[in-house]
C-alpha cells in the first residue's frame, strides 16, 4: 500500500488501509498457517466442481430430503432445484430462454401442456427403461409420466347440511337459481387446475354447449380467483370466503384430513363429481432440449418413478402413482377415484387452449 | 427566512465549486444509474424486442380500442387516485395530532404502522378479508375492498413522511402567527402546508405509483372485475406469452406513470424549501379535545392499518401449541436465516445505491424522476426480462438480491432527497469555509442532519426486502426458501394446519420485521433543548 492514500481526509477509510497494510507485511510463515484454510476453501471447489444437474419444476415440487441427497450420491451429481412458478409459467420461461436453457431436465409438464411444450421444442424425449415400462397414465411421446390426480370440484360439507341443500347432480344444475353464487373457479390463463376445469367442461358437454354453460354461470355469479391458493383460502367457504363449491382436487380432501388439527374420521369436504367437471390431469418429466447432463438427467427420470418417490409423491404432491403395483398411501383413502373423467385430446389442447381462454375470458369476465 | 427568497438563494450559490454540478452529479449517480440500464432497462427493451417492436406498435391502435383493456386502464387510473385523496384526508389529520402531542406508545405506533409491507399479499389479504369479507363487513366483490387494502398498504408512508416534515416546521413561526392572531387553522395553510408540501407531494406520488401498478393486492382483492391493468400484463406475460400486447400494455402504462413521475419531480424541485428550524417540542395533550384528537388518530389508524394484522395475529394465537411447533421445525429455522442475511444484503446495497442516488439528484431533473423507475416498470416484465437477456446468472442469488435492492432503494432515494432539499446551503459552505474537505462536510454536517431522514428511509427499504414483493416471478431455489416462500407453499395446500402454519408464521416475520425496524430507526430520545 502506497503512502500516497491521503488517509486523513477519509478517517472512515482507516481500519480497511490498516488490513491492507498488514496483510502486505505478513511473512511467509504466516502465510503458511493460512494453508489448511486454503486446502480448505480448495475443497469446497472441488465439491463445487461435482457436475451440476439442474432440474427446472413448478412451485408445488417437495421431495423428502433424504430421497434427493440419495440420488446425488448415487448418480454423482449436485442437483440444483429450480422452481419457476406455476407450470404454464414454467413452460413459458423454457419457451424464452430456448437458445440458452436454464436446466437440464424438468419435471411438471403436463397433458394439458404437453403437446405445446412438444410444438415449441423445448423437451427432448427420453427413451430410458422409465419411457418403456406401462404406466397407470399416459403422457404423449417425450414425457415420462410421473402422477396423476384428478381436478374436480369440492364441496364444503358442513355448509350443505346447514343450509340444506341437495347436491347438485349435474353441472346444468349449477345454473339454476338456488344454485347461485355457490361455486368459485380459477382463471384458466392463470391457474393449472383452473385451464384443466375449462378443458373439462369443453370435452364434456360439447364445445359450443360448454361457452353456453359458462354464459349462464356468469349469469349466476360463478366467481373467479387468480390461482388455486386464492380460491381455496380466500373465497371457499370452508375457510372463511362465500362459496361452498370450488375448483380443487380428488386428493383435497384426503390433505385434509391429513393436515387436520383434530384427528378426523371423515373429511370437512368431498369431491363432487360431475359430467363435464373432472380433468385427470398427469404430470411428467423430460429432457430439456440443449441441457446438459444427459446421462444423470436420465437418471433422475428413472429416479421419480422409483418405488420411494412414488409412495412418497402421494402426501408432498398429493398425486396418484404413475408407476403401476405402487402401494397407495394410507392418507390417501379419503381420496376418492372419479367414474369417469373427460379430457380432450392433448392435440385438441394444444391447438385450442388460447383459444378457449379468450373466449372463457368474454363469456365470463368482460 | 421566507422560503421564496431561499430558493433564489440556493439557485444563485454555485453548489460545487470547480466543477459543473450536472456533470458531477452524473458522476456521483453513475452506480445507481448503471444498477437501473442492466436490471430494469435493458431487460424490458429486451422483451420488448422479442415481442417485436413493430408489433407492439401497430397492437397500440387494436389496445385502445378495446373496452375491456381501456376500463381496466382506466379503473387503474381511478382507484390510485381515490386511493391518494383517501391518504391524504385520513393521514394528513392523523399524522399532524402524531407530530404534535406525545404519548405511551407513540414511537411503537410509528413502526408498527410500517408492518403492511412486510407480509406477503395473500396473508394481508386473508387479513383484511377476515375484517371486510364474507364474516365482515362484507365489501367482497366490491371496488370498496380493493380501496381499502390499498389504505391498508399505503397509508404508512403518508403519514410518516408527514409526521417527519412536521416535526421540522419551524416553532417560532408558527408563534408568530398565531401571536398576531392568526387561527391554528391559518396558521397550518400558511406556514405548515407550505413547509410539508414537497414531502407529501413525493408520499402521495409513491402511494399513486405503488396503487397504479399494484398487482398482488388487486388480484387477490380486486377480484377480477377489478383487477388492474398489471394484473393483465402478468397474464399476458405469463401465461399467454404474447409478448407484443403485453409491450404495448406495458410501455403504455410506463407513458402514464411515467409522466406522473416526471411532473411531481418538477412539482417537488420547486416547491423545496431550505430552511430548517426547531420544530415545536412534542408535547402531552391537555384537556378533552387533544386526547380526543389523539385517540380519534389512534382509533383511525387501528381500523385502518392493524385491525387486519391482529386478525392474523389473533388467528396465530388461537391456532395452539401444534401450530406453533412449526417455529421449531428445521425448514423454519432455515428460511429465518435466509430472511435475515438476504434482507440485511439487500438493505445495505439498496441504502448504498439510494444514498448516491439522492446526492445525485439533487442537481439534475431527470436522475430525480428517475428514482420512481423500479416502481413504474411492470415487475413480470422485468422478471422475464432477465430470464432472456442473462440466462446464465438465472436461478444466481447475486441477482435476486440485486432485484430486491432495485425494488427497494428507491425508498432511501426519496426520503433522503426530500431531506436533503431541505438543508440550507449556507451550512455546507459554512463548514466548507472553515477548511473542511467536500468529503468531511458530508460525513460531519450533511450526513448527521439528514440521519432521520435516512433512518426512516432504510426502514422502509427494510420492509420492502423482508416482504419480498416480486418474489413468486423470479426463478427460486428450495435452498433459498425465505420466511415468505414457506408461507406461500402452506398456502398451497389444503388443510387447517397448513393455514395455522402460514399464520404463525406470518406472525413471526411481523416480529422480525418489528425488531428490524426499531433497530434501524430507533425511537428519538426527548429533545433537551425542550
Amino acid at each position: 500500500m502506497s503512502g500516497s492514500v491521503p488517509i486523513d481526509r477519509f478517517p472512515f477509510m482507516r481500519p480497511c488501509v490498516g488490513a491492507l497494510n498488514g496483510m502486505a507485511a505478513m511473512n511467509r510463515q504466516q502465510l503458511l498457517r493460512l494453508a489448511p484454510a486454503l486446502l480448505a476453501l480448495a475443497s469446497n471447489w472441488a465439491i463445487a466442481q461435482t457436475p451440476e444437474l439442474r432440474l427446472v419444476t413448478h412451485a408445488s415440487f417437495e421431495l423428502p430430503k433424504e430421497l434427493l441427497a440419495d440420488f446425488e450420491s448415487k448418480a454423482g451429481v449436485k442437483l440444483s432445484v429450480i422452481k419457476a412458478g406455476d407450470a404454464g409459467e414454467m413452460l413459458n420461461k423454457l419457451i424464452l430462454t430456448r437458445a440458452q436453457p436454464i436446466g437440464d431436465v424438468v419435471f411438471g409438464l403436463d397433458n394439458s401442456l404437453a403437446a405445446k411444450a412438444q410444438a415449441a421444442g423445448v423437451i427432448e424425449a427420453y427413451s430410458g427403461a422409465a419411457a418403456k415400462r406401462p404406466a397407470a397414465a399416459s403422457l404423449p411421446n417425450g414425457l415420462v409420466p410421473i402422477d396423476y390426480g384428478y381436478v374436480t370440484l369440492n364441496y364444503d360439507r358442513a355448509w350443505f347440511a346447514k343450509n340444506k341443500l341437495p347436491l347438485p347432480a349435474t353441472l346444468e344444475q349449477l345454473t339454476q337459481p338456488r344454485y347461485a353464487k355457490l361455486l368459485v373457479v380459477e382463471h384458466p390463463a392463470t391457474s393449472s387446475p383452473g385451464f384443466a376445469f375449462l378443458a373439462a367442461t369443453v370435452a364434456g358437454l360439447g364445445d359450443k354447449a360448454a361457452f353456453d354453460w359458462w354464459a349462464r354461470m356468469r349469469a349466476n355469479g360463478v366467481g373467479v380467483a387468480k390461482g388455486w391458493s386464492e380460491a381455496y383460502y380466500t373465497e371457499f367457504s370452508q375457510n372463511g370466503g362465500k362459496y361452498p363449491i370450488v375448483v380443487s382436487y380428488a386428493s383435497s380432501p384426503a390433505a385434509e384430513v391429513f393436515y387436520s388439527k383434530v384427528k378426523l374420521t371423515e373429511p370437512p369436504t368431498g369431491s363432487l363429481f360431475l359430467k363435464g367437471g373432472v380433468f385427470r390431469q398427469v404430470e411428467g418429466a423430460a429432457l430439456i432440449k440443449g441441457g446438459g447432463q444427459r446421462e444423470a438427467a436420465g437418471r433422475f427420470i428413472e429416479f421419480l418413478r422409483s418405488g420411494p418417490v412414488q409412495q412418497a409423491l402421494q402426501t408432498t404432491f398429493w398425486m396418484l402413482p404413475a408407476e403401476p403395483g405402487t402401494p397407495r398411501d394410507a392418507a390417501m383413502r379419503h381420496a376418492t377415484d372419479p367414474a369417469r373423467y373427460d379430457n380432450p385430446t392433448p392435440q385438441s389442447m394444444a391447438a385450442n387452449a388460447s383459444d378457449w381462454v379468450s373466449r372463457w375470458t368474454r363469456v365470463v369476465l368482460k | 427566512m421566507d422560503p421564496r427568497g431561499a430558493e433564489v438563494a440556493l439557485r444563485l450559490t454555485p453548489r460545487a465549486p470547480g466543477g459543473s454540478p450536472a456533470v458531477a452529479a452524473w458522476a456521483v449517480g453513475l452506480l445507481p444509474v448503471a444498477f437501473m440500464a442492466v436490471l430494469l432497462v435493458a431487460p424490458l427493451l429486451r422483451l420488448l424486442a422479442e415481442g417485436g417492436s413493430l408489433a407492439v406498435l401497430s397492437t397500440w391502435g387494436d389496445l385502445w380500442q378495446d373496452d375491456y383493456l381501456r376500463w381496466r386502464l382506466l379503473w387503474s387510473f381511478l382507484q390510485a387516485a381515490i386511493t391518494c385523496v383517501l391518504a391524504l384526508a385520513v393521514g394528513l389529520p392523523v399524522a399532524w395530532v402524531l407530530a404534535r402531542f406525545d404519548f405511551t406508545g407513540r414511537a411503537l405506533v410509528l413502526r408498527l404502522l410500517m408492518l403492511p409491507f412486510v407480509v406477503p399479499t395473500l396473508v394481508a389479504a386473508l387479513g383484511v378479508l377476515a375484517l371486510a369479507g364474507p364474516r365482515g363487513l362484507d365489501l367482497q366483490g366490491t371496488p370498496w375492498l380493493l380501496l381499502y387494502g390499498n389504505l391498508f398498504f399505503n397509508l404508512c408512508l403518508v403519514v410518516r413522511a408527514a409526521v417527519e416534515a412536521l416535526a421540522h416546521v419551524s416553532a417560532t413561526r408558527i408563534a408568530a402567527a398565531r401571536s398576531l392572531g392568526a387561527t391554528p387553522w391559518r396558521a397550518f395553510w400558511r406556514i405548515e402546508w407550505p413547509a410539508i408540501a414537497p414531502a407529501l407531494m413525493s408520499a402521495l406520488c409513491l402511494v399513486f405509483l405503488y396503487c397504479f401498478a399494484g398487482f398482488g393486492l388487486a388480484l387477490v382483492l380486486g377480484g377480477q372485475r377489478y383487477a388492474t391493468v398489471e394484473v393483465e400484463i402478468y397474464t399476458l406475460v405469463a401465461y399467454e406469452l404474447k409478448l407484443a400486447e403485453a409491450g404495448a400494455l406495458a410501455v403504455g402504462v410506463l407513458l402514464m406513470t411515467g409522466t406522473v413521475a416526471v411532473i411531481h419531480a418538477l412539482i417537488e424541485r420547486r416547491l423545496a424549501a431550505p430552511a430548517r428550524a426547531q420544530g415545536r417540542p412534542l408535547q402531552r395533550p391537555v384537556g378533552m379535545a387533544q386526547w380526543g384528537a389523539v385517540m380519534v388518530a389512534l382509533a383511525l389508524l387501528g381500523t385502518i392499518c392493524v385491525a387486519p394484522l391482529a386478525a392474523i395475529v389473533w388467528r396465530a394465537l388461537s391456532a395452539g401449541p401444534a401450530a406453533w411447533a412449526v417455529l421449531l421445525e428445521a425448514d423454519t429455522v432455515a428460511a429465518l436465516w435466509n430472511t435475515l442475511r438476504f434482507s440485511t444484503a439487500a438493505l445495505l446495497l439498496a441504502t448504498l445505491l439510494g444514498l448516491l442516488h439522492a446526492l445525485a439528484a439533487r442537481h439534475s431533473m431527470v436522475l430525480r424522476a428517475a428514482a420512481f423507475l423500479p416502481f413504474v416498470v411492470s415487475p413480470v416484465m422485468v422478471a422475464f426480462g432477465l430470464l432472456l437477456l442473462y440466462p446464465q446468472w438465472t436461478a444466481s442469488l447475486p441477482l435476486l438480491l440485486a432485484a430486491y435492492a432495485l425494488l427497494a432503494f428507491p425508498f432511501v432515494a426519496k426520503s433522503l432527497a426530500a431531506a436533503l432539499d431541505n438543508l440550507p446551503a449556507a451550512w455546507a459552505q459554512a463548514a466548507r469555509t472553515l477548511g473542511a474537505s467536500p468529503w468531511r462536510v458530508f460525513w460531519r454536517v450533511t450526513l448527521p442532519l439528514v440521519a432521520p431522514a435516512l433512518r426512516r428511509g432504510m426502514a422502509f427499504a427494510a420492509a420492502t426486502a423482508v416482504g419480498e414483493f416480486a418474489v413468486t416471478l423470479f426463478l427460486s431455489r428450495p435452498e433459498w426458501t425465505t420466511l415468505s416462500t414457506l408461507i406461500y407453499q402452506r398456502l398451497g395446500r389444503p388443510g387447517a394446519a397448513n393455514l395455522d402454519a402460514a399464520m404463525v408464521l406470518a406472525t413471526l416475520l411481523m416480529a422480525l420485521a418489528l425488531l428490524a425496524f426499531v433497530a434501524i430507526d430507533p425511537p428519538e430520545r426527548p429533545s433537551r433543548h425542550a
